[in-house]
C-alpha cells in the first residue's frame, strides 16, 4: 500500500499519466506480491521490501558507461537520456515511437497482464512517466549493433521503460545493460515485438554494486518464423529478480535461451520464466544456470506451456546448478504443462559442486586449487557469455566475473 | 495413419469390481463432530491417549483449510454429509475365519483375495478391510512364530498399546496438512505392522480395502515398523463398487525403519473412477510417509495408480539415518476425466543419503495427470545423491500431461539429477508392430507395458503381472 501511496503523494493524481492511473488501479486490487503465489514463494520478503524502501526519482544521474565507445559502427542509447531518435540511413531505419502508438501498444499490454505474474511490470508502469520510456521502431537490414542502457541512481527507486518494434525481415543484435548503484533500486520493463521473419540477439547484462537491487521484466511476442536468441547474465545484486515471458503468439517461432545467475554474500537472485507456445511447431531451446557462493540464493523457475493448438512443438529446458558452499542455497523448479500430444518436451535440472577429479587432475599438473578452480568456472561461464552478443569483443565480462572479490 | 476410433473402442473396458455388497452394516449418523468422534472411540474401545489424539486433530483440523494448490477441480466436499464410520454387522467376536459372515468371503473371493487359508497358495498374508473395519487376517500363526505382529490397527490399539502410543503420528503428525488432520481425528481401521529385531519376514503381507456403501468415506491408517536389522515386503490394493456420488477416502500411512532395516511398499490403486462423463469416483486424498530413522535403513515406494476420480497422493521419504535409502516408482494412468497429481518428497537430512525417483504417467482422454516432487538436500545431508525421471505419455489430444518438481539444495556436496520427457505412442513403431501381424489393440498395450516397464520390474511378482494387465485394460478404447 505504502508504494501506492508513495507514488500518488509524489504526484498529485492529475499530473498522472492514463497509463500510470490504471496501473495505480490494478496495483491498489493486489498492493504486494502474494508469497501464495508460486512466482513469489522464494522471494525473500526483507530483501524485497528493501526495493521498495527508496523514495522514487525521476531524475536521471550522469551516465557512466561500464565500457568505452569506441566502436564507431554501434549505436548506443541510454534510457531517460535520449534526445529526438532518428537513424534513418539507406539500408535501415531506428526511430522513436510516437507517444499515442508507445501508449496504446502498452495499453493493449496491460489488457492481457496477470495481477500477480505481472506485478513487476504493473509497478513499473505506474512509476514511470514517458520521460524514462523509450520506444523503437527498428526496421531494415544491415543495422549495426545496439547498445540500450538503463541505470539507477544511489539512494533512490528508478525506474525504465524500453518498447521495441522489430519490423519484418530485420535482423539486429542487441544489448542491454543494467547498472545498478550502491543502495539503489532499479525496476526494468521491457517489451519486445519481434514481426515475421526477424531475429535478435538480444544480450541482457545487469550488474549492480553494494546493496542495489533490481526487478527486471522482459516480454517477448514473436511472430511466425520469428527468431529470439537471449543471453542473459546477472550478479552482484542484493535482490534480483529477472522475469521473462515469452509468447510464440502464431507458434513456428525459435527462441533460444542461455541465462546465467551469480550470487555471492547474502545475495538472492532469481531467474523467472515462461515460455507459452500459442501454435503449432515452436521451437524452445533453453539453458539457466546459477552458481551460489557464501550465504547466497539462486532460484530459477521455468514454464513451458503447450496448448492443445501448439502441435510438433520441440521445447527443452535445462538448468545446471553450482553450490560453491555449504550455506548458499539453489532451488530449481523446472515445470512443463502439455496438452497437445505430438510434441518433444524435455527438461532436466542438476545441482552439483565443482568436479573434484577435474580439479585434481589440474592439480596433479602443477596447477594450483584457486586456478583450477577458475578454470573450470571458466568453461561453465563461458557457454553463457559467447551467446551475449556486442559484449565479447569489448567487455572481459568472464575477466570481470572470475578476477573480481 | 492410426485409427482413432478403433482405438477409442480398444481403451473401454468396464470396471469389473463395481459391485455392491449386499450386507447389513452398522453406520452412525452423518456429520462430523466431537461427540462423533467419541463415539466412533468408544465403538473400538480405545484408550484414553487415543481419543485424545483424535480429539487434538480434530481441533487442528477445524482451523485449517482445504489445500486447493494441487489445482484439482472438482466440486466442494460436505464433509458433514459423510459417515463416518460404517461397518458390516457380525457376531461380537470372531475367533476363526469360519465365523465370517460367508458373504463377506464371498465378496473377497470375487475380488480374487483369497481369504480362507486353505486357498492360500500364494503365501502372502492379508488384512482385509471392508469399509470401516478390518475383517480378517490371514497367516496369523505362522507370523507370530517369528515374532511378526500383523494386525488390524484397532487391534494393536487393544493389544500393543505401548508400540502405537510410542510411533502414531510421529511421521505424519495431526497437523501435517488438511486431510491427515482429518485421519487422525476419525480413522477407523487399517493395518499395523511390527516386524522385531533381525527378522526377515517370511511371507508378502498385504492388506485389501474395500469401499462398499456409497455414503461413507474411507479413513484408514497403516503404521508399519520395522526394527533393526529387519525386512518386509507389503502390498496394498484398493476397490470400490460404482456409484453415482462421489466417496472420500483420506488414508494415512506410516512407515519406520530403523538400523539396516527395509520396508517395501507396493500400491494397487485401482478405486472406482467414475464413469466417462467423470460422475461418480473416489476422491483419493491419501498422506504416505515413511521415515528412514536407522542407519542404512530403506524404504522403497512403488505404485500403480490407476483408479480414482482424483488423486492426491505424494508417498514420501525423511531421509534421517546415515546412508538411509529412498526410492519412489510409480505408473500413474488416467483415462475419461480422471485427475492424478501425485509424485513424491524425497527429504534429505543425514549424510551420504540416496534417493531414486522414476515417475511414468500416462495420459488418456480428458484427464490431467501431474507429477509434483520435491528433493530437498538439508544442511547436513554431504555426500547425498539424487537420481529423478519423470516421464509422461500423451494419448489423444485433449490430455494433459504436467511436471512440477521442485529441487532445492543447501547441500554444496551433494548432488541431484532430475530429467523429465513427454512423448506419444509412435505411429512408427505402432505400424512396425502392426506389419509383423500384432493387433492393434496388442501393440499398443506392449508399447505401454514397455513404457512402464522400469517400475513394473519394481513390484512384487503378484503385482506386476496385475498391473501389466491392468494398465491394458484401463486404456483399452483411450488410443488416438
Amino acid at each position: 500500500m505504502e508504494i501506492i501511496e508513495k507514488i500518488k503523494t509524489n504526484k498529485s493524481s492529475n499530473n498522472l499519466t492514463e497509463i500510470q492511473k490504471i496501473c495505480l488501479d490494478k496495483l491498489q486490487a493486489s498492493p504486494l506480491p502474494n508469497p501464495k503465489s508460486e512466482q513469489w514463494r522464494l522471494s525473500d520478503k526483507s530483501k524485497f521490501s528493501n526495493f521498495l524502501n527508496y523514495s522514487f526519482k525521476e531524475k536521471n544521474p550522469k551516465f557512466n558507461a561500464p565500457f568505452p565507445h569506441t566502436s564507431q559502427r554501434t549505436i548506443r542509447l541510454v534510457i531517460g537520456d535520449n534526445s529526438q531518435i532518428n537513424l534513418v540511413e539507406k539500408n535501415y531505419s531506428i526511430k522513436q515511437l510516437s507517444e499515442y502508438k508507445l501508449v496504446n501498444y502498452i495499453k493493449e499490454q496491460i489488457s492481457c497482464f496477470d495481477q500477480n505474474e505481472n506485478w513487476s511490470d504493473l509497478l513499473n508502469l505506474s512509476l514511470n512517466c514517458t520521460k524514462n520510456t523509450l520506444g523503437l521502431k527498428i526496421n531494415g537490414s544491415e543495422i549495426p549493433p545496439i547498445e540500450i542502457f538503463s541505470h539507477a541512481s544511489s539512494n533512490s527507486l528508478n525506474a525504465k521503460t524500453l518498447v521495441i518494434f522489430l519490423e519484418k525481415n530485420c535482423a539486429i543484435d542487441l544489448l542491454q545493460v543494467n547498472l545498478g548503484k550502491e543502495n539503489s533500486s532499479l525496476s526494468q520493463s521491457t517489451f519486445f515485438c519481434l514481426e515475421e521473419n526477424s531475429s535478435v540477439n538480444h544480450g541482457v547484462v545487469s550488474y549492480g554494486e553494494n546493496k542495489s537491487n533490481l526487478l527486471n521484466s522482459l516480454n517477448v511476442i514473436q511472430q511466425n518464423n520469428s527468431e529470439y536468441n537471449l543471453g542473459s547474465l546477472h550478479f552482484k545484486f542484493n535482490y534480483a529478480r529477472f522475469e521473462i515471458r515469452i509468447k510464440q503468439s502464431e507458434g513456428k517461432a525459435k527462441t533460444n535461451i542461455k541465462g546465467m545467475q551469480i550470487t555471492k554474500k547474502d545475495e538472492q537472485i532469481s531467474t523467472f520464466t515462461k515460455i507459452d507456445f500459442n501454435g503449432p511447431n515452436g521451437f524452445l531451446d533453453q539453458i539457466n544456470k546459477s552458481l551460489a557462493d557464501d550465504k547466497s540464493h539462486a532460484i530459477f523457475e521455468g514454464s513451458i506451456i503447450v496448448p492443445k493448438i501448439a502441435q510438433k512443438t520441440d521445447a527443452s529446458q535445462l538448468s545446471r546448478n553450482l553450490l560453491l558452499s555449504n550455506f548458499a542455497q539453489i532451488d530449481t523448479k523446472p515445470q512443463l504443462e502439455i496438452i497437445a500430444d505430438d510434441v518433444k518436451c524435455k527438461h532436466g535440472a542438476t545441482i552439483s559442486q565443482l568436479n573434484e577429479e577435474e580439479l585434481f587432475y589440474m592439480r596433479t599438473r602443477g596447477i594450483t586449487l584457486t586456478e583450477a578452480s577458475k578454470l573450470q568456472l571458466s568453461s561453465y561461464i563461458q557457454e553463457i557469455i559467447s551467446f551475449i552478443p556486442v559484449s565479447k569483443d569489448r567487455w572481459d565480462l568472464l575477466d570481470k566475473l572470475l578476477n573480481e572479490n | 495413419m492410426v485409427n482413432e476410433n478403433l482405438v477409442k473402442d480398444v481403451v473401454k473396458e468396464p470396471y469389473k469390481y463395481g459391485f455392491v455388497t449386499d450386507i447389513e452394516t452398522e453406520k452412525i449418523a452423518k456429520g462430523l463432530n466431537e461427540d462423533i468422534i467419541r463415539l466412533i472411540s468408544q465403538k473400538k474401545e480405545e484408550p484414553k491417549f487415543l481419543l485424545d489424539f483424535r480429539l487434538k486433530a480434530f481441533k487442528k483440523w477445524q482451523k485449517m483449510k482445504e489445500p486447493d494448490w494441487a489445482g484439482l477441480g472438482y466440486k466442494k466436499i460436505d464433509y458433514q454429509d459423510i459417515i463416518y464410520y460404517s461397518a458390516p454387522k457380525q457376531k461380537e467376536k470372531i475367533s476363526s475365519l469360519d465365523e465370517v459372515d460367508p458373504k463377506l468371503l464371498e465378496t473377497f473371493d470375487k475380488l480374487g483375495i483369497p481369504l480362507t487359508e486353505q486357498k492360500k497358495l500364494t503365501n502372502v498374508a492379508v488384512d482385509a478391510v471392508f469399509d470401516s473395519v478390518s475383517i480378517a487376517t490371514t497367516f496369523r500363526e505362522e507370523l507370530a512364530e517369528h515374532g511378526v505382529i500383523f494386525c488390524s490397527i484397532s487391534e494393536a490399539v487393544k493389544n500393543h498399546a505401548d508400540l502405537i502410543e510410542k510411533y502414531l503420528g510421529t511421521v505424519v503428525p495431526a497437523s501435517d496438512n488438511y486431510f491427515a488432520a482429518l485421519n487422525s481425528a476419525v480413522f477407523s481401521d487399517g493395518s499395523f505392522v511390527y516386524i522385531p529385531k533381525g527378522v526377515i519376514c517370511p511371507m508378502d503381507l498385504s492388506s485389501y480395502f474395500r469401499i462398499n456403501s456409497g455414503d461413507s468415506g474411507q479413513f484408514e491408517r497403516t503404521l508399519i515398523i520395522a526394527e533393526e536389522s529387519s525386512s518386509v515386503s507389503y502390498l496394498e490394493g484398493c476397490t470400490a463398487p460404482m456409484f453415482d456420488t462421489n466417496t472420500l477416502h483420506a488414508a494415512v500411512v506410516e512407515l519406520i525403519a530403523l538400523d539396516d532395516a527395509s520396508i517395501k511398499y507396493s500400491t494397487v490403486q485401482n478405486w472406482y473412477a467414475g464413469d466417462e462423463e467423470g460422475i461418480g469416483g473416489i476422491f483419493n486424498f491419501v498422506t504416505k510417509r515413511g521415515k528412514c530413522l536407522g542407519k542404512r535403513s530403506k524404504i522403497s515406494w512403488s505404485q500403480v495408480e490407476t483408479g480414482s476420480a482424483i488423486t492426491w497422493k505424494y508417498p514420501s521419504c525423511l531421509l534421517l539415518g546415515e546412508e538411509s535409502v529412498g526410492e519412489f516408482y510409480s505408473v500413474a494412468l488416467t483415462n475419461n476425466l480422471q485427475q492424478a497429481d501425485t509424485g513424491t518428497k524425497m527429504i534429505h537430512i543425514g549424510p551420504k543419503t540416496k534417493s531414486t525417483i522414476v515417475s511414468k504417467g500416462i495420459s488418456a482422454g480428458n484427464s490431467k495427470n501431474s507429477y509434483r516432487g520435491l528433493v530437498k538436500m538439508g544442511t547436513k545431508a554431504t555426500g547425498s545423491r539424487n537420481y529423478s525421471q519423470c516421464d509422461s505419455m500423451l494419448i489423444g489430444d485433449q490430455a494433459s500431461a504436467n511436471t512440477f518438481p521442485y529441487i532445492k539444495s543447501q547441500q554444496s556436496n551433494s548432488e541431484i539429477e532430475h530429467e523429465a520427457s513427454t512423448c506419444r505412442i509412435s505411429e512408427d513403431q505402432l505400424f512396425y508392430l502392426q506389419s509383423r501381424g500384432i493387433e492393434f489393440e496388442e501393440a499398443v498395450s506392449m508399447m505401454v507395458s514397455g513404457f512402464c516397464r522400469d517400475v513394473f520390474n519394481q513390484l512384487p511378482m503378484e503385482f506386476a503381472a496385475e498391473a501389466d494387465k491392468l494398465l491394458s485394460l484401463k486404456l483399452e478404447g483411450s488410443v488416438g
